[in-house]
């Protein structure tokens, strides 16, 4: 039985509690001056913002002369309202007026405390006051905060490391933080903001704001496999903050199928092999392996290569591959054009050859035969008919 | 030349050219001084310039890059004057020749001084060939002037110089047509052989050149339809038949020629049939031809003009040893 009354207690207490706390509520009447910090703390030689706000609760609005009494010699403190300098505010029932409160602190201030008194006085005797102490102290030094959520990516040379990072101002002060970035040679690196596409250099940060910036860091082309860290540095106002992420480069092949010389063209004679000399060069930085050698010439054209497939090209390696190529019998003599391609998985490479067909001379010697019958008979003709 | 049993039983002595060199300059210069030579040289330059102008005229306008620019002289056709210099020629040639070789033996024997020149110690062999290569000579005289004259406007009003390679198919196409030329004249040697009257003579090589010029493309034409085959079905079905068709055309030395001077000042020309879909594929447009592939190409036009030239020769030749000629 005591167990149940206990338990009703414990029911009915917060119920009549929270009635109790609601009736106090309309009693709090009147006009009062607020602030977040009453006690700062203010730097000699700067200038400092307090934020105030005047409420009005309950009460018939009224406009309120402002005035500031205990300000130290040579202090100067300027009351703003909505960044003007005002003498008064008007607070409606039951709203507030944000104030502002600009403390300029001579440079030769001594460090210590003081005290200042904010008052508002309306005609009808309604009137607040806020005393404020302001401590003058030493300056706290600015701090920046740097941090990745993947500070490590991978890829092969010709993608693209986009780190995303948080630059964190965890100093009392606006700050402009300037970014930078150091890489291993010939990687560029550039700054954007977190959505936009504009390259920055610095960036403003609030106080005690973080901002998302991104990084993208390319890398040469013909960069070697390995990993590579980039440093990432922001800085403001002698406050330093860095930030290593870690570029992980897998090797990538690359084809380039040309000739020793470079040449593309050459001759070849109808219905008879022509060979030429293919040079096949990776310059990627991996090996390509099952390269497998194609072409591509006019229809009835042979073509051959010597050999078709290779096993694999290591980085920088050069192997020469011998192409025979056969035009068509009936081909016409001009200027024609083949593809020669290598395939490997995922790379290829194709070169146009020009190939240039010539008419054997055979048929010019069966005309010249043609005239030696034509004098022939002509000489038949001296021989026979001819009269001396 | 050695002494051979002769069809009467008469013995041959001497070279067959004894005399052949005076015969020769006097033709030569006999030609070269007539006032028919100064007409047919007006005739010449006057179809020439007008062509030859025009073409200058546009291609002064042609801005693209062609290498072979200084060729088109020859070949261009302008809108204004739908013939080409090379057209031109090809019907100037056959006039040419024709003048000069319509009367070459028939005048002598109506002048009574065939007998006389024969008296001389010159055979009808050197004669005949003399009177022949004297106008041939005349004939590549004039081609070749005409030939500078062309080469020498387009020097100064393109302002450019012809590579070498350009002046060798100049060359080339000179050769093709003083061979052209040759054809004509022999044909035209071999009709005053054979008529005694000048003016017959002049008709028949006349006639003979009207019939190829107009009459023998229809005709040719005419042939080609009758042999084709009612429907065709097979690409290879049409080249055969455009094939026979360019075979009787080629019976004209005119076609020779200017498929010769095609091949020569078009270096872009493969071929004068039509192509296969098939022989077409990889192939380069507008590419020119290398100078000797080209010679290669129209080798049998030039070889078919040359044989040509001597087959005529040699039976007007023929003819000429078989007939009286004292009178």
């Amino acid at each position: 039985m005591r167990r149940l009354i206990t338990l009703l207690a414990l029911l009915v207490a917060p119920f009549a509690a929270s009635q109790a706390f609601a009736a106090d509520l309309p009693v709090m009447q009147g006009l009062f001056l607020l602030t977040d910090y009453p006690a700062q703390t203010v730097r000699a030689g700067e200038i400092s913002t307090i934020r105030i706000k005047m409420q009005n609760s309950g009460l018939a609005p009224e406009a309120m002369a402002l005035s500031l009494s205990g300000v130290p010699s040579g202090w100067k403190i300027d009351i703003l309202g909505g960044g003007q300098p005002v003498a008064s505010a008007m607070p409606g029932q039951n709203e507030s007026v944000g104030l502002q409160l600009r403390v300029e602190v001579p440079k030769d201030a001594k460090p210590g405390s003081q005290q200042v008194v904010l008052s508002a006085k309306g005609s009808r005797l309604q009137s607040a006051e806020l005393p404020l102490t302001l401590t003058v102290g030493t300056e706290a030094p600015a701090k920046l905060s740097l941090k990745s959520r993947l500070p490590s990516l991978r890829g092969t040379p010709r993608s693209a490391f986009e780190y995303s990072v948080t630059v964190g101002n965890d100093s009392g002060r606006d700050l402009t933080v300037a970014l930078s970035a150091q890489g291993p040679a010939n990687f560029q690196t550039t700054f954007t903001e977190g959505f936009g596409s504009n390259e920055i250099s610095s960036i403003p940060i609030e106080a005690g704001q973080t901002k998302d910036i991104k990084i993208k860091v390319t890398p040469p082309r013909d960069v070697k496999a390995g990993d590579y860290p980039v440093l990432v540095k922001v800085a403001a106002e002698g406050a330093t903050a860095d930030l290593r992420v870690t570029l992980q480069i897998s090797g990538q092949g690359r084809l380039a199928l040309s000739t020793k010389d470079g040449r593309l063209s050459g001759e070849a004679e109808i219905g008879k092999a022509s060979t030429y000399t293919l040079v096949l060069n990776n310059d990627g930085t991996a090996a390509v392996d099952e390269i497998e050698m194609a072409g591509t010439v006019p229809t009835n054209w042979k073509v051959e290569f010597n050999p078709k497939t290779i096993a694999s090209l290591a980085p920088n390696e050069k192997r020469e591959v011998q192409v025979m190529v056969t035009p068509a019998d009936k081909a016409i003599a001009g200027d024609y054009v083949g593809s020669f391609r290598a395939t490997a998985r995922g790379e290829s490479s194709v070169a146009d050859f020009r190939i240039t067909v010539t008419t054997s001379t055979l048929w010019g010697l069966a005309g010249i035969g043609i005239i030696a019958v034509a004098l022939l008979v002509l000489l038949g003709a001296v021989a026979r008919f001819g009269r001396r | 030349m050695l002494p051979r049993r002769g069809p009467r039983g008469s013995k041959r002595e001497g070279s067959p050219f004894t005399g052949l060199g005076p015969v020769f300059m006097k033709e030569f210069a006999d030609h070269l001084s007539s006032a028919r030579m100064m007409v047919l040289m007006l005739f010449v330059i006057v179809f020439g310039a007008f062509p030859v102008a025009a073409s200058l005229q546009q291609l002064r306008t042609v801005t693209e890059q062609d290498s072979y620019l200084f060729l088109r002289i020859f070949t261009s056709a302008p809108e204004s004057l739908p013939i080409s210099f090379v057209f031109a020629l090809n019907f100037i040639i056959p006039i040419m020749a024709i003048g000069l070789g319509f009367d070459a033996v028939n005048s002598e024997f109506n002048r009574r001084t065939l007998s006389r020149v024969l008296s001389q110690p010159i055979y009808r062999d050197a004669l005949l060939l003399g009177k022949f290569l004297g106008g041939l000579a005349t004939l590549a005289v004039a081609l070749a002037a005409l030939w500078l004259i062309v080469f020498g406007a387009g020097l100064l009003l393109l302002g450019l110089p012809p590579r070498g390679v350009e002046v060798a198919r100049g060359a080339c196409f000179l050769l093709a047509a003083i061979a052209y030329g040759g054809v004509w004249l022999a044909a035209s040697l071999l009709f005053s052989v054979i008529f005694r009257s000048t003016a017959t003579s002049a008709l028949c090589a006349l006639g003979l050149w009207l019939f190829f010029f107009l009459l023998w493309p229809m005709i040719a034409s005419a042939i080609t339809i009758g042999f084709a085959p009612s429907q065709i079905h097979s690409a290879e079905q049409y080249l055969a038949v455009e094939q026979l068709g360019l075979v009787l055309a080629r019976f004209s030395p005119g076609t020779l020629f200017s498929e010769a001077v095609v091949g020569l000042l078009n270096p872009e020309t493969r071929t004068f049939a039509s192509m296969l879909p098939a022989q077409m594929r990889g192939v380069i447009p507008g590419a020119p031809l290398p100078l000797d592939q080209s010679l290669i190409l129209i080798w049998p036009q030039i070889t078919g003009l040359i044989a040509g030239m001597i087959v005529v020769f040699a039976a007007a030749y023929v003819i000429f040893q078989r007939e009286e000629v004292r009178a």
